[in-house]
């Protein structure tokens, strides 16, 4: 009798928790209605998110957002931009000063609770910046000179620990943004600079002969885009858009963005049975 | 440091620029007439208000006082939208520097107006004057000139505090100078840039006060 009342509770509970969710308005209504999407993202990053030299917002994670504007709109340009800084992100999400987020962010469980996050659409990891005539060959020279070594870092919760999971001993420096961490290691203030593989790649093409790669890459990290909590409706767009994006219809306009920020061609997805369950 | 790599990204760079300084500058000017305008009240109400009012106002100031124009920018960005008020980063910029500015005008206020010696006051009551006439044509005049320099002071503080705005995303000066930073990693170049020009704004700023001030000295 007890069991078969619980189930009739949770039964009802169920739905009636249900059919409040579908009483909701969601916040997929809301911006079909408003006719354009208010993207939150940063404007100080390459190639994430900066504005070019004529003053337009250009990014990998500016191209996410007009991914899924597409969606909504057929018109990847109907969007409005909320530039905001990193600190910004999740209250600028929990107070609905933007739809959806899409900035570099690191997906984590702490995150996670107090955002959702969307399918990861970048595998981020971090490597080593040398000067090409610096005091260090490689990875391997840097890990032998221990504490003689300093690294800039871009400045993060977890930077200290980041940096010494490769070099046990080196001193680490952090930066406020990316353009302070490489006039350190310009000035000689740091030996090499960690940052993550795609700024680094994006840097070295734009600098030719330079720098070096010290030729190690550790920390992944998922890049995900962010939405407010409680609306699984709009979740489950976002997610479909940025899967369809990666895999599907969407895969040219993913593919073509991929290749301008980060230099390199992906293959087509297989034809056939869904990559995703290989 | 390569000069003409830096001129040539400035010259790329000037449109974005002057939009920058060209919100500084409404930031700053917005901020510091209302601040002024709401600060000359709250130095009244010090001045001449009941002890209840007075002990209101002084809460406020002192508070405003108390609290680093950072997290006021934040709670009036932030908190004010939890509570229902839901204001764009520029308004509530301009609204967290109009509130800052408006403590430290009423405490100028207060405190030039307390330095006029009270026998002025009797002496225009006495002659037939309202409390507004008194004040517009006996106190006011010679309290400008005590608060001239310290609310120049206080104009260029605003300056620089409408830098923190760009933490809530107004592209004022100072972010339009990181994101062409970000572009050409030219960091010390630009930083230096708009350095000068925050130093110009002010230098201009004080200048006009100074003349002001030698226009309405009591000679």
């Amino acid at each position: 009798m007890t069991f078969l009342k619980t189930m009739a509770v949770a039964a009802v509970m169920t739905l009636a928790t249900g059919s409040v969710m579908a009483q909701e308005a969601s916040k997929l209504q809301e911006v079909l209605d408003r006719g354009y999407l208010v993207l939150g993202t940063g404007s100080t990053n390459p190639p994430w998110h900066f504005m070019d030299s004529d003053n337009q917002l250009k990014g990998f994670d500016v191209d996410m957002g007009r991914l899924v504007a597409k969606a909504l709109f057929g018109d990847p340009d109907k969007i409005e931009y909320v530039q905001q800084s990193g600190d910004a992100r999740i209250p600028n999400l929990v107070t609905d000063k933007v739809d959806m987020s899409c900035q570099f962010m690191t997906v984590t469980a702490e995150r996670a609770q107090q955002v959702e996050f969307t399918i990861p659409y970048y595998r981020e990891g971090v490597g080593l910046l040398l000067m090409a005539n610096g005091d260090f060959a490689d990875y391997a020279a840097l890990k032998a000179a221990g504490d003689d070594v300093t690294v800039a870092v871009l400045q993060n919760v977890y930077a200290e620990e980041m940096v010494h999971s490769a070099l046990p001993d080196a001193e680490v420096d952090q930066y406020d943004s990316v353009d302070l961490m490489y006039q350190a290691l310009n000035s000689g203030r740091a030996d090499a600079a960690a940052t993550d593989q795609s700024a680094l790649r994006w840097f070295m093409v734009q600098n030719p002969d330079r720098y070096k790669d010290a030729g190690y890459a550790w920390n992944p990290q998922s890049y995900s885009c962010a939405v407010k909590p409680g609306d699984q409706r709009w979740l489950n767009f976002v997610n479909t858009v940025l899967h369809e994006g990666m895999t599907g219809v969407e895969f040219p306009f993913y593919a073509a963005s991929f290749k301008t920020w980060f230099g390199e061609e992906l293959d087509v997805p297989k034809i056939g049975f869904p990559v995703e369950y290989k | 440091m390569n000069f003409s790599l830096f001129l040539a990204e400035l010259w790329n760079a000037r449109m974005s620029l002057i939009n920058g300084l060209g919100n500084t500058v409404l930031i700053s000017v917005v901020s510091v007439l209302l601040g002024s305008i709401l600060g000359v009240f709250i130095g009244l109400v010090m001045t001449y208000g009941g002890w209840f009012t007075r002990f209101s106002v002084r809460l406020y100031i002192d508070f405003l006082r108390g609290t680093p124009v950072f997290v006021l920018i934040l709670a009036c960005f932030y908190i004010l939208s939890v509570v229902g008020f839901d204001l764009s980063a520029f308004q509530a910029g301009v609204l967290a520097l109009t509130l800052f500015c408006s403590s430290h005008v009423g405490e100028i206020v207060r405190g030039a107006l307390i330095a006029i010696p009270k026998g002025q006051t009797e002496a225009a009551k006495s002659i037939g004057l309202t409390f507004g006439q008194t004040f517009i044509y006996v106190l006011l005049p010679q309290a400008l000139r005590q608060i001239l320099p310290t609310w120049v002071n206080t104009a260029t503080e605003i300056v620089k505090a409408s830098t923190l705005l760009s933490i809530i995303g107004v592209v004022e000066l100072l972010l339009a100078t990181q994101q062409v930073i970000s572009r050409t990693y030219l960091s010390l170049e630009f930083y230096f840039f708009a350095g000068f020009v925050y130093f110009l704004l002010n230098f201009v700023i004080e200048q006009a006060g100074r003349a002001v001030e030698r226009r309405i000295s009591v000679p």
